[in-house]
């Protein structure tokens, strides 16, 4: 009987833009100094429960290839192939990339934002290749299909969901053990679009910085349980699927 | 000849071996120590000084190449660069030599045996035995690889005979297309594709030191010949840091 799979996936630590709750889609906010002791932290959750990688996929932004390199550095696996893509990147945010929170919601207000959060079509306000945060001319986006103006949720979804089918998928039936650091955006909508019928009884999975989590999927690959690592052994399952779903 | 394409050769910075002066080699993954750190962001700091730029780098499966080049992309703000690991980059194998002191093992051997298994071109070391558990086949990164194909021990000659399809086949190709290639490794993987690219003799390439962590730019022709090569570093700097790990009768 096919045993399934898993993965482990864990959102960056925390970055200079998260603290000072600013809009970062597609800025390469760095880590802060307790965002690096969050990621090492991380490591150490994962090598304490005994976790081995033969692969990791990232993002091409920097708050996550470095929270991927202290879990690494805890791993003692820093010879892991690592395959960055911009198709991990955080949602990006349009106009209101580097602008404060709390700034955005007194101006556009609550409801606006909330569609922006959920509404899986809405557009957040294009950003300007006049603007200091447009990464149009950025050696790493040579070839992107699109010019990098905002993301729905839907497209931020889209080309995550491209990126499970085309690489994850691929691994994880060659038998091996990914580990993907990415970002809030497709992690909180991950469990969803994967399988429109699971549920964790809230709208979006909460993915705090730098918590590692691991999916176990059946052997048709659909989610069948979610469970957040805990240091102290009282890991969160979040969702479970019974026999018969 | 004009050169065509720049390419930047990297030594990592000193481990805790180099710092024991240990025989380190193709399977210990000695970690940086804290000077070897600090050695890997000042390289970065003379690439980012010389106004050098790359699209892609190489490295070993080693974590002192690994880790060197993290904390030069750190310099440069480029973590976004694909980077391709391979064990083919990795040190030379030193056969039963590994994790020996190098003064003890000058001391056992005298220092003539000693200079011969570093420096020479094909002669080896005493070879590991494959029941030895520093014989590598068991290691993470070499789990998967044909038994057969994992060193016991080498030759600066075997080095290039693992390290060179690797250079026709992924490096080179790249190099070809355009791409700006920075390549992270080791004193004799380094030494080896030196002796290749500039067709030095069997003699010549003895005398040849690698510095730890002092980029070394090579300007290439078409044809991916060495045109110019030089250090981003004073020829007293280059001289003290190949003092440090060279073979004494090469750093005068």
């Amino acid at each position: 009987m096919a045993t399934g799979y898993s993965v482990v996936l864990v959102r960056h630590a925390q970055s200079e833009f998260n603290r000072d709750k600013i809009y970062t889609g597609w800025c390469d906010s760095d880590l802060t100094s307790d965002g690096v002791e969050e990621a090492k932290n991380a490591g150490k959750i994962l090598c304490e429960y005994g976790f081995e990688f033969d692969l990791a996929f990232t993002s091409v932004l920097k708050r996550a290839i470095k929270t991927l390199y202290f879990i690494q550095d805890e791993l003692d696996c820093h010879w892991i192939p690592v395959t960055k893509t911009w198709l991990l990147n955080e949602r990006h945010s349009g106009k209101l990339q580097g602008r404060s929170k709390v700034e955005v919601l007194e101006q556009y207000g609550q409801e606006q934002v909330h569609r922006w959060n959920h509404a899986l079509h809405e557009q957040p306000p294009p950003l300007a290749e006049t603007d200091e945060h447009w990464n149009g001319n950025d050696k790493r986006y040579a070839g992107l299909p699109f010019a990098p103006v905002g993301e729905s949720l839907q497209q931020t979804l889209q080309r995550s969901l491209q990126f499970w089918h085309n690489l994850v998928v691929p691994a994880l039936k060659a038998g091996q053990k990914p580990l993907i650091c990415g970002h809030g955006c497709y992690l909180r909508n991950l469990l969803k679009h994967l399988d429109s019928n699971c549920s964790t009884g809230k709208k979006q999975l909460e993915t705090p910085n730098a918590a590692p989590f691991v999916l176990h999927l059946d052997s048709d690959m659909r989610p069948a349980n979610l469970q957040f690592l805990n240091r102290h052994g009282n890991d969160i399952v979040l969702f479970k699927r019974s026999r018969d779903s | 000849m004009e050169a065509r394409y720049t390419l930047v050769l990297l030594r990592h910075g000193e481990s805790h071996y180099t710092q024991k002066n240990l025989f380190c080699g193709f399977g210990n993954d000695a970690d940086l120590s804290d000077i070897g750190v600090r050695e890997a962001a000042l390289a970065g700091q003379r690439i980012l000084k010389a106004g050098l730029e790359f699209d892609l780098a190489f490295t070993s499966v080693l974590k002192r190449a690994v880790k060197t080049l993290f904390l030069v992309q750190e310099t440069l703000d480029c973590h976004w660069l694909p980077v391709v690991r391979t064990w083919r980059l990795n040190e030379r194998h030193y056969g039963d030599l590994q994790g020996l002191s190098k003064t003890e093992t000058a001391k056992k051997y005298g220092e003539a045996q000693v200079k011969t298994w570093r420096r020479s071109y094909d002669v080896r070391p005493p070879v590991l035995d494959k029941k030895d558990p520093r014989f590598c086949s068991s290691m993470a990164p070499y789990r998967d690889l044909d038994p057969s194909i994992i060193p016991v021990c080498e030759s600066l000659k075997d080095t290039m005979e693992r390290m060179l399809p690797f250079w026709h086949d992924e490096i080179a190709p790249k190099i070809k297309t355009g791409k700006r290639v920075l390549i992270i490794a080791h004193g004799n993987s380094l030494r080896g594709l030196m002796k290749y690219l500039k067709r030095l003799s069997d003699e010549e390439i003895t005398k040849l030191e690698i510095p730890q962590a002092i980029p070394l730019v090579l300007e290439l022709s078409e044809n991916l010949q060495p045109i110019r090569d030089y250090y981003l570093a004073s020829e007293e700097e280059v001289k003290t840091a190949k003092a440090k790990v060279g073979v004494k009768d090469n750093v005068k």
